[in-house]
C-alpha cells in the first residue's frame, strides 16, 4: 500500500550555456511538482509518463534514495522520511540502476541482499534457491554474472529485490532492454505478485504494456500528475477509444521526443 | 530495527573481500607487483655496490704528459694502479664521460721536483657527475700519499721529524657506523616498504568505489536497510585486509632477498631480520589501514567512474609527494618530522635500519596519526557514500 500527499522535489542543475563558457549559472529544475496517488494491496498500479517526465524521480524517492523537498509518502503506513528502514524493509526496488555484481555468482548476488535485508544466512539461502527456481535460472546460478544476457541480469536483478519477500514492490522499468520472451515473462512475473496481494507500483513509457497490466494508470507530465484512475476511466475521460491517444491527449502535447 | 549492525558491516566487509579477490589479474599484478619491486631494488644496490668497488679496486689513470713523472707512475703502479700514458683528447672525453678523471704533469714536473721547487699536477674532472666521484677521491689521495712520501723523505734527510711540518694532524672518525652508513642504501627500502603500503590499496579501493558507481550498483544497495556507516566501514575493511596483504608480500620479498643476495661480500653488513621485519610491521600495520580510508575518501567523491578515479590519482600523488621532505632536508628532522603522516613513518622505518632507539612519542605518532587520518578520513567516505547529489540528476 503506497499513499502519496504532495510530493516535490527539486533539483539544482549546474549548467553552461556553451562548451567554452567559463561562467557556469545555475537552474532549478522541478523534477516532481504536487504528486498525489495512492496505489493498492493486490493491484498493479502503472506510472505512466514521456521521457523526463518524473517517473524515475518519484520511484527514488519512494525508494528512500532522495528526500522528498515537500509533500509526504506512507508505504504500508510508515512514513518515508521519518521511519525509513521501517520503509526499506517493506520494499522491494528493481531501480533505475540494475547493476550486479560481475565476478560474484547470481547466487551470490542474490544472497547478499538476502543477508542484508536482514535475513539469517539458511533464510536468505532458502529464498535465493526458491527464486532462482522460479525464474528459471538454476542452469547459470552458479556462474559469474558477467557473461549472462541482459534478460538473466534483468532476472537476477528482480530476484535480488524480491529475495525478502516485500509486500510492496517497485519496478523502474522493467521491461526497458528485454526481447519479448522475456517481457512476457516479466509480466507473469507482475501477475504473480498482484496474485499473491502485493502492491505493485511499475512505472513505463510503453502505452500496450500498462494497459495489458494495470487496474490503475497515473499519467506524469512535467513532474505533474495530470491523471489518475482505471485504464476505462481513462477512455472515458477523454472521449477517445485509443488508450495511446488518450494519453497523448492527457500529456497535451502531439511533440513527444521533441517537446 | 537498530541503525548500526555488526553483522551487517561483516556480511558487507566479507562480501567486498570475496569480490576483489576473485579480480585475479588486478590482486595478481598488485601483490606481485609489490612482492617483486623490494628484492628487486636490494638486487639492483648489490650490483650498484658491486660495480661502485670493482671501480675503485680496479682504477686507470690517465696521464697527460706521463714521461715527465716516471716515479710517480711507478708510485702508482706499485699501488694497484694502471697508468693510461698521454690520453688523446682528454678534456672532451672527461666532459663526455669517457674518461672518469685525467692528470695533468707540467712539462716542467721533473725539473722542479729536482730543484725543490712546487711541482704542479692537475687533475681534470667534473664534479657534477657523481659517479666519478669516488675515482676522482681515490686518484687525490694516492698523489696526496705521493707527496706526502717524498716530503717525509726530504725532511728525514734534513734530519728533521715529519711531524715538524704538520702541527696539527687532522683525524676524520666518521660517527656513521658500518651498520649505519649501510642503512644509507636500505632507506630506500623504506620508501619501498612506504610504497607496498598505497599501491596494495589503490586497485581496491577504486573498485570498491567507482566500481560500484559503474557497475551501478550503489542504488539498489541503498534502498536496503543498510545503514552508510556500515558500507563505508565494511568496504574500509575489506580494502585494509587487501593491502595488508600486499604490506606483508612485500616485507616477506624482502626478507628473502636480503637472504639471497650476499650483500656482506661487499662489506655492507645489511641487517633485515626478525627485529627489522616486526619493527617494520609495527609502523606499517597502521599505515596500512589508514591509507585505504583517505583513498576512499577521496575515490567516493564524484558520480562517475572517471571522476572517482582522477580525484584518487590526486590522493595517491598527494601520498607519494610527502616523503620528499625528508629525503630533500639538508638539515636535523625537527621535532614536528614523525608527525607529518608518510613522511614520519619514512623517519621512523628508516630509524628502525639504522638499529637507533625508537622513543614512545615517535611510535605514538606512529598509530595516533594514521588512527585519527582514518577517522576523518572514514567520515567523509560515509557521508559521501549517502550523499543523494552523487545519485541525483545523472
Amino acid at each position: 500500500m503506497i499513499e502519496i500527499e504532495g510530493l516535490c522535489k527539486r533539483f539544482t542543475v549546474r549548467e553552461r550555456t556553451s562548451a567554452f563558457a567559463l561562467k557556469a549559472s545555475t537552474r532549478i529544475v522541478t523534477a516532481v511538482d504536487n504528486v498525489s496517488f495512492n496505489a493498492k494491496d493486490g493491484e498493479v498500479t502503472g506510472l505512466l509518463g514521456p521521457n523526463g517526465a518524473g517517473k524515475t524521480t518519484t520511484l527514488r524517492m519512494l525508494s528512500t534514495l532522495l528526500s522528498p523537498d515537500a509533500g509526504s509518502a506512507r508505504i504500508d503506513g510508515a512514513d518515508l522520511v521519518s521511519e525509513r528502514a521501517k520503509v526499506r524493509q517493506r520494499l522491494g526496488v528493481l531501480g533505475d540502476a540494475k547493476g550486479l555484481y560481475w565476478r560474484l555468482t547470481a547466487r551470490e548476488n542474490i544472497n547478499y541482499f538476502g543477508r542484508l535485508q536482514g535475513l539469517s544466512l539458511p533464510d536468505s539461502e532458502r529464498r535465493t534457491r526458491v527464486l532462482i527456481d522460479e525464474l528459471g535460472l538454476h542452469d547459470l546460478a552458479d556462474r559469474p554474472t558477467q557473461g549472462y544476457s541482459q534478460g538473466e541480469r534483468m532476472k537476477v536483478a528482480i530476484a535480488r529485490a524480491l529475495v525478502h519477500n516485500p509486500q510492496t514492490v517497485l519496478l523502474d522499468e522493467p521491461t526497458n532492454g528485454l526481447d519479448i520472451m522475456s517481457t512476457r515473462s516479466m509480466r507473469e512475473l507482475i501477475r504473480g505478485l498482484k496474485a499473491q496481494g502485493k502492491c505493485v507500483l511499475f512505472s513505463s513509457h510503453i502505452m500496450q504494456e500498462v494497459a495489458a497490466l494495470c487496474d490503475r494508470i497515473v499519467i506524469i507530465n512535467k513532474g505533474r500528475a495530470v491523471f489518475s484512475g482505471t485504464p476505462q476511466e481513462v477512455l472515458a475521460t477523454t472521449g477517445l477509444d485509443s488508450l495511446e491517444d488518450a494519453f497523448v491527449k492527457l500529456i497535451g502535447s502531439e511533440e513527444g521526443l521533441f517537446a | 530495527m537498530s541503525a548500526f549492525s555488526l553483522t551487517r558491516l561483516s556480511i558487507v566487509a566479507r562480501k567486498e573481500i570475496v569480490d576483489l579477490l576473485r579480480d585475479r589479474k588486478s590482486i595478481f599484478l598488485a601483490l606481485f607487483g609489490v612482492a617483486i619491486s623490494g628484492p628487486l631494488v636490494v638486487c639492483l644496490l648489490y650490483f650498484v655496490a658491486q660495480s661502485i668497488q670493482g671501480r675503485i679496486e680496479k682504477i686507470t689513470a690517465p696521464i697527460v704528459n706521463a714521461q715527465f713523472a716516471p716515479d710517480l707512475v711507478r708510485y702508482l703502479e706499485r699501488r694497484g694502479i694502471k697508468v693510461e700514458a698521454d690520453p688523446p683528447d682528454y678534456e672532451a672525453r672527461v666532459k663526455n664521460g669517457e674518461l672518469d678523471v685525467a692528470l695533468v704533469v707540467e712539462p716542467n714536473f721533473a725539473e722542479a721536483l729536482a730543484s725543490g721547487r712546487q711541482a704542479t699536477i692537475t687533475l681534470v674532472t667534473l664534479s657534477s657527475r657523481e659517479r666519478s666521484a669516488p675515482i676522482a677521491g681515490r686518484l687525490t689521495g694516492e698523489v696526496r700519499g705521493y707527496a706526502t712520501m717524498i716530503g717525509n723523505e726530504r725532511m728525514i734527510l734534513r734530519g728533521i721529524a715529519p711531524a715538524v711540518a704538520r702541527p696539527v694532524q687532522l683525524e676524520e672518525l666518521d660517527l656513521s657506523s658500518v651498520e649505519q652508513r649501510s642503512a644509507r642504501f636500505l632507506q630506500m627500502m623504506s620508501f619501498y616498504a612506504l610504497f607496498a603500503g598505497l599501491m596494495g590499496a589503490i586497485a581496491a579501493a577504486l573498485d570498491v568505489t567507482a566500481g560500484e558507481r559503474e557497475r551501478q550498483t550503489m542504488e539498489p544497495l541503498l534502498t536496503t536497510p543498510v545503514a552508510v556507516a556500515e558500507l563505508a566501514l565494511g568496504k574500509w575493511l575489506a580494502v585494509a585486509l587487501v593491502n595488508l596483504l600486499a604490506v606483508t608480500a612485500s616485507m616477506l620479498g624482502f626478507l628473502i632477498a636480503l637472504k639471497l643476495v650476499p650483500l656482506g661480500k661487499l662489506g655492507l653488513p645489511f641487517n633485515f631480520g626478525a627485529r627489522e621485519f616486526t619493527g617494520f610491521m609495527a609502523v606499517l600495520i597502521p599505515f596500512a589501514f589508514m591509507v585505504p580510508g583517505v583513498l576512499l575518501a577521496f575515490g567516493a567523491a564524484g558520480k562517475t567512474a572517471k571522476e572517482a578515479q582522477s580525484s584518487l590519482t590526486l590522493a595517491v600523488s598527494l601520498v607519494g609527494l610527502l616523503p620528499l621532505i625528508s629525503w630533500l632536508r639538508q638539515t636535523k628532522a625537527p621535532w614536528w618530522d614523525v608527525w607529518v603522516p608518510v613522511n614520519g613513518q619514512f623517519a621512523v622505518l628508516s630509524k628502525v635500519l639504522r638499529a637507533e632507539a625508537i622513543l614512545p612519542l615517535e611510535w605514538a605518532a606512529m598509530w595516533a596519526v594514521p588512527a585519527l587520518i582514518c577517522l576523518v578520513a572514514l567520515i567523509a567516505f560515509a557521508r559521501r557514500l549517502g550523499d543523494e547529489k552523487m545519485l541525483a540528476g545523472r
